[in-house]
C-alpha cells in the first residue's frame, strides 16, 4: 500500500467523478502513487445520479462499478472521501498538501446494514436527489456508494436520534464523537478534476425556477427517471403527482449567455434527446415541445438526434423560452418566438424541464490555492507548476470526452513526475 | 431566397450605434422580452437578421422599426450583448436619412463633423437677416425694459404687419417649409413602401376623415398617454423625461399661436396688446411652466442617457445626442434670454436671443433628418398598424 506521507512520484487527484476515478486509474496502473480525495461520502459524482449515460445509454451502475472495483483492487490508490484540499505549499515535483478530512461520525465497521437509519427519527433534504424526497439523517448517500458506509449529518440528529442510531448499531460503528482531521501529504503533481455543478437555475429570473413545482432541471428529470430515484423511476409533476401530457424543454436555460454562463455546456441538447426517450417509454402519446436556439449534437450523434425529431408527437421550436408563466392549474406556459415561422407562441405544459448548464465547481466555491483560470472558472493546465486540469474543470463535456481528456491528464501527472 | 446583402447598409448601422449587430445569434429572447412585440408581428428578432443580411429595403419599410421606444429592455436581456434596441435606433437614424429631402441636407445633419455648418448656416441666415433689417442696434435699458426683444428686426410704421414678425416669418417659415415637405416626401415614400411589403393591395382608400378618426386620432391620444412607453421595465425612467418635454413642445406651440394671433389680428384693432406678456397672464405663466417642463425634461434625458452609456447599455451616438443638444439649446437660450431682460442686460440678452433664434431654426430645418423626425414617423407607423389590422387593408375583389 502507498506510504501515507506520499512520495515524489505521487500525484494527488482532487475529484472523485467520472474524470477523477480514471486520472486516478490511469496513474496508477502506470505504478505512480495516487491520492484520491472526494469532497462528498461516496465517489462516483454526477455520474452517478443520471439515469443513463451516453455513449450506450447505460445506468451509472454500469461504468462506476467496474472503476470502483479497480480502485478497490489497486494497491498505488488511497482514496478520502469526505475530504478536502485545504492548503498546497512547495512546488512542482514536490509539493505538501493539507487535507482536511471531515467527520463521518461512522467509522469502518460499518456494514451498510442499514439499521441506523431504519432507527433514525430525524429527516433531512436528499441532497442526491437535488430536493426531491427527503433521507434519514443516517444515511447511505445512494445505492451504489462507495465506500459503502453510512454517514450522519450530525447537525440535524436530535439527542433522541443521536440515542437511536447508537443503539441501533450492532457493529459499534458509530462515533459522534469523531473530529476533523487533517492529513499532510507529499506529492509531485495535483489532477484538479473537481467538476461541475448545475447553474443554480433561480438565477434566471424569467424561467421562474422555484416558483412552480412544474419547473425542474434536467438533472432532477435524471433522478426522476432513475429507478433509485424520488418517484421510483416514475416522472411525474413534482408537488401533485399529475402524470404528464406534455412537457416542454428549455435549451440554453443559462447556457451561452453572457449574463449567466457565456459558454455552450456542450452536453445540454444531448441530455434532452436522452430525456426525450425517458419520457416516450413512459408515456407514449405525451406531447413534447423543445425550445433551442441550435441543436448540437457532437460527434456521432446526429443520428441519435434524427431519430428523436422523427416522433409524430414531439414538436421543435427555433426560440428561446424567454418567460414562464405559472399557471393556476399547477403547468406552466412557455412564451418563446418561433424564427422559423416569425411567430411568438405561449405553449401550455404539464411540466418544463431547464437544460441547465454546467458551472465548473471552482467558480462555484473557489479554488484552495491559485490555480491558473478562464474568465469562466475552468482550470487551464499548466505543466511547469504540475497543475493539471481534467473532465469538466477543464472544459464542458460529455463522459466519453471527460474521460479521453483524463487519460491526458494522467499521463501529463506522469511525465512531470518523472523529471 | 437570394439575399444580396447591402454592405454599405451594414456599415452605415454599425457607425450609428448599431456596431454590436453582427453579435446576435437568432435567440429570438429580445422579442419576448419586448413589450410592445405582439404574438403576430414579434419584433426585434427578425430586424437583428435582416440588419445582418444587409436587407436595407425590408427595414426601411418595417413599421416594427419605428414602434420600438429603445427602453432597453431587449438590450437587458440579450445573452450575447447584441444591444437590439440600439441596433433599432441605428436603422431608425438610417431611415429618417434615406427618406430625407434635400438628400444633401439630410446627410450633412448625421454627422458631428459637420456641427460648424449645422451651426452655422442658420447663424450666418440670421445675421444676414439682422443686417438687412437695418435694425442692427442693442437697444438702451429703458427701450429694452420696454419693447424686450419685439423689435430685435426693428420698428417700421406700417401697422398692419409688424417687422420684427416680418423677418422671423422669413427665415422660419422657409425653414420649417422644407422640412414639412421633406417629411411629407418621408411619410408618403414610407407608407407606399410599408404597403408593399406587406402585400396591401387594398380596394378602397380611407376618406381624410376616417384616417383622422380611425387612425391618426388613436395613436395620438396613445402617444400622449404614453401608454407603450410605460411598458418598459428596464428604463422606464425616460418617461420621467420625455413626457414633460412632449407637453413643454405643446405648450410653447399653443403660447406661439396665441402670441401671433394677439400681435398680428388683435393688435391691429388694440395696438396696447404689443409688447412683452405681463407676467401674470395666463399664456405667460403657460410659456415659463412648459420652459421649466421642457429644461426639466430634457435633463432626465441627459443624464438618463449618460448614466446608460456608463453602464454601457447604450452607445454613445450623434444621432441620439444632436436631438438631446438641440433642445438643450433651445431651452437655455430661450429662458437665459428671458431671464436676461429682467435683469436688465441689453447687449447679452441680445446675444442670447440671437442664439435661441438660431437653436429653433435649427430644430425645424432639421426635424426630418434628426431623431426629431420620429414625432411624424411613429406616428405615421401606429397608423400603419391600425390600418394594416383594418377593413381598408382588405382586398375585397380577390
Amino acid at each position: 500500500m502507498t506510504d501515507e506521507q506520499g512520495t515524489a512520484g505521487a500525484v494527488l487527484v482532487v475529484g472523485g467523478g467520472i474524470s477523477g476515478l480514471t486520472a486516478a486509474l490511469e496513474t496508477a496502473e502506470v505504478g505512480n502513487d495516487v491520492f484520491l480525495v472526494e469532497k462528498s461520502p461516496t465517489f462516483g459524482g454526477r455520474v452517478a445520479q443520471l439515469n443513463e449515460y451516453f455513449p450506450k445509454m447505460c445506468p451509472p451502475s454500469c461504468g462506476l462499478e467496474i472503476n470502483f472495483r479497480r480502485i478497490r483492487d489497486n494497491r498505488k490508490i488511497r482514496t478520502y472521501s469526505m475530504t478536502t484540499v485545504k492548503a498546497v505549499s512547495g512546488g512542482p515535483g514536490n509539493y505538501e498538501v493539507t487535507l482536511e478530512v471531515a467527520p463521518r461520525y461512522v467509522n469502518s465497521n460499518c456494514t451498510a446494514c442499514g439499521d441506523c437509519a431504519v432507527a433514525c427519527p430525524d429527516e433531512i433534504d436528499n441532497e442526491f436527489n437535488f430536493g426531491m424526497g427527503k433521507t434519514k439523517a443516517a444515511y447511505l448517500p445512494h445505492a451504489m456508494a462507495f465506500p459503502r458506509r453510512y454517514v450522519i449529518n450530525k447537525d440535524a440528529l436530535s439527542a433522541a436520534g443521536a440515542e437511536a442510531v447508537k443503539a441501533a448499531c450492532k457493529y459499534d460503528a458509530v462515533d459522534l464523537e469523531m473530529k476533523t482531521e487533517t492529513i499532510t501529504i507529499k506529492v509531485g503533481a495535483i489532477i484538479w478534476a473537481t467538476g461541475w455543478v448545475p447553474y443554480d437555475a433561480t438565477k434566471m429570473e424569467n424561467l421562474k425556477f422555484g416558483q412552480s413545482d412544474a419547473i425542474i432541471t434536467n438533472m432532477m428529470l435524471e433522478r426522476m427517471a432513475a429507478p433509485s430515484g424520488p418517484t421510483g423511476g416514475k416522472i411525474v409533476r413534482p408537488g401533485d403527482n399529475k402524470e404528464i401530457e406534455s412537457i416542454g424543454f428549455v435549451q440554453c436555460a443559462g447556457s451561452r449567455d453572457e449574463n449567466h454562463l457565456e459558454y455552450c455546456s456542450h452536453i445540454c441538447c444531448m441530455a434532452t434527446f436522452k430525456q426525450m426517450t425517458y419520457v416516450r417509454e413512459q408515456y407514449p402519446d405525451a406531447k413534447i415541445y423543445v425550445f433551442y436556439i441550435d441543436l448540437r449534437t457532437p460527434g456521432k450523434y446526429e443520428k441519435f438526434r434524427e431519430e428523436r425529431m422523427a416522433d409524430a408527437n414531439a414538436t421543435f421550436i427555433k426560440g428561446k423560452v424567454a418567460e414562464i408563466v405559472p399557471e393556476a392549474d399547477g403547468g406552466v406556459t412557455l412564451i418563446a418566438e418561433n424564427a422559423v415561422t416569425m411567430e411568438k407562441l405561449s405553449q401550455k405544459v404539464d411540466m418544463a424541464v431547464l437544460a441547465t448548464g454546467m458551472q465548473p465547481s471552482l467558480a462555484f466555491q473557489g479554488a484552495p490555492v491559485a490555480l491558473e483560470m478562464d474568465a469562466n472558472g475552468f482550470v487551464i493546465t499548466d505543466a511547469a507548476k504540475a497543475m493539471i486540469a481534467a473532465g469538466c474543470a477543464k472544459k464542458a463535456a460529455d463522459v466519453v470526452t471527460t474521460t479521453q481528456n483524463s487519460t491526458a491528464a494522467a499521463l501529463k501527472a506522469i511525465q512531470v513526475s518523472r523529471r | 431566397m437570394k439575399v444580396q446583402p447591402d454592405l454599405e447598409f451594414i456599415k452605415s448601422l454599425k457607425l450609428a450605434g448599431g456596431d454590436t449587430l453582427k453579435k446576435c445569434y437568432q435567440c429570438a429572447t429580445c422579442s419576448v422580452a419586448c413589450p410592445l412585440s405582439s404574438d403576430q408581428k414579434p419584433f426585434p428578432r427578425k430586424e437583428m437578421i435582416w440588419s445582418q443580411w444587409g436587407m436595407k429595403e425590408n427595414l426601411i419599410a418595417d413599421p416594427d422599426v419605428f414602434l420600438c421606444h429603445q427602453c432597453g429592455d431587449c438590450t437587458e436581456k440579450c445573452p450575447r450583448g447584441a444591444k437590439p434596441g440600439e441596433v433599432l435606433g441605428a436603422i431608425r437614424s438610417y431611415a429618417y436619412t434615406y427618406y430625407g429631402w434635400p438628400a444633401g441636407l439630410a446627410k450633412l445633419a448625421t454627422s458631428a463633423k459637420n456641427l460648424p455648418m449645422l451651426i452655422g448656416v442658420p447663424a450666418l441666415i440670421i445675421l444676414i437677416f439682422w443686417f438687412l433689417s437695418g435694425a442692427m442696434h442693442i437697444p438702451s435699458v429703458e427701450e429694452f425694459a420696454k419693447k424686450g426683444y419685439t423689435n430685435f428686426f426693428g420698428h417700421w410704421d406700417f401697422k398692419w404687419y409688424a417687422k420684427n414678425i416680418f423677418f422671423i416669418v422669413a427665415f422660419m417659415v422657409p425653414a420649417a417649409g422644407i422640412a414639412a415637405f421633406s417629411i411629407y416626401k418621408g411619410i408618403t415614400k414610407m407608407w407606399a413602401s410599408m404597403s408593399k411589403n406587406a402585400g396591401i393591395e387594398p380596394t378602397f382608400r380611407p376618406s381624410v376623415m376616417q384616417f383622422l378618426t380611425q387612425f391618426l386620432v388613436p395613436s395620438v391620444t396613445e402617444t400622449l398617454q404614453h401608454k407603450r412607453f410605460k411598458e418598459c421595465t428596464t428604463n422606464v425612467d425616460r418617461v420621467k423625461g420625455h413626457l414633460p418635454l412632449v407637453f413643454a413642445f405643446i405648450g410653447l406651440f399653443i403660447v406661439t399661436c396665441w402670441s401671433l394671433f394677439k400681435q398680428d389680428v388683435l393688435g391691429l384693432i388694440w395696438p396696447s396688446l404689443h409688447g412683452p406678456l405681463p407676467l401674470i397672464d395666463p399664456f405667460k405663466l403657460l410659456a415659463n411652466a412648459s420652459a421649466i417642463a421642457l429644461l426639466y425634461g430634457i435633463w432626465v434625458l441627459w443624464t438618463n442617457r449618460t448614466a446608460m452609456e456608463a453602464k454601457g447599455k447604450s452607445s454613445r451616438t450623434f444621432y441620439d445626442w444632436f436631438l438631446i443638444w438641440e433642445i438643450m439649446a433651445v431651452g437655455v437660450t430661450g429662458f437665459g434670454a428671458e431671464l436676461l431682460r429682467w435683469a436688465g442686460l441689453p447687449t447679452f440678452g441680445y446675444i442670447v436671443y440671437f442664439m435661441h433664434l438660431v437653436s429653433v431654426m435649427m430644430l425645424f430645418l432639421y426635424l426630418p433628418y434628426t431623431k426629431f423626425a420620429h414625432i411624424v414617423y411613429r406616428t405615421t407607423a401606429m397608423c400603419f398598424e391600425k390600418y394594416r389590422e383594418s377593413g381598408f387593408a382588405k382586398n375585397v375583389m380577390s
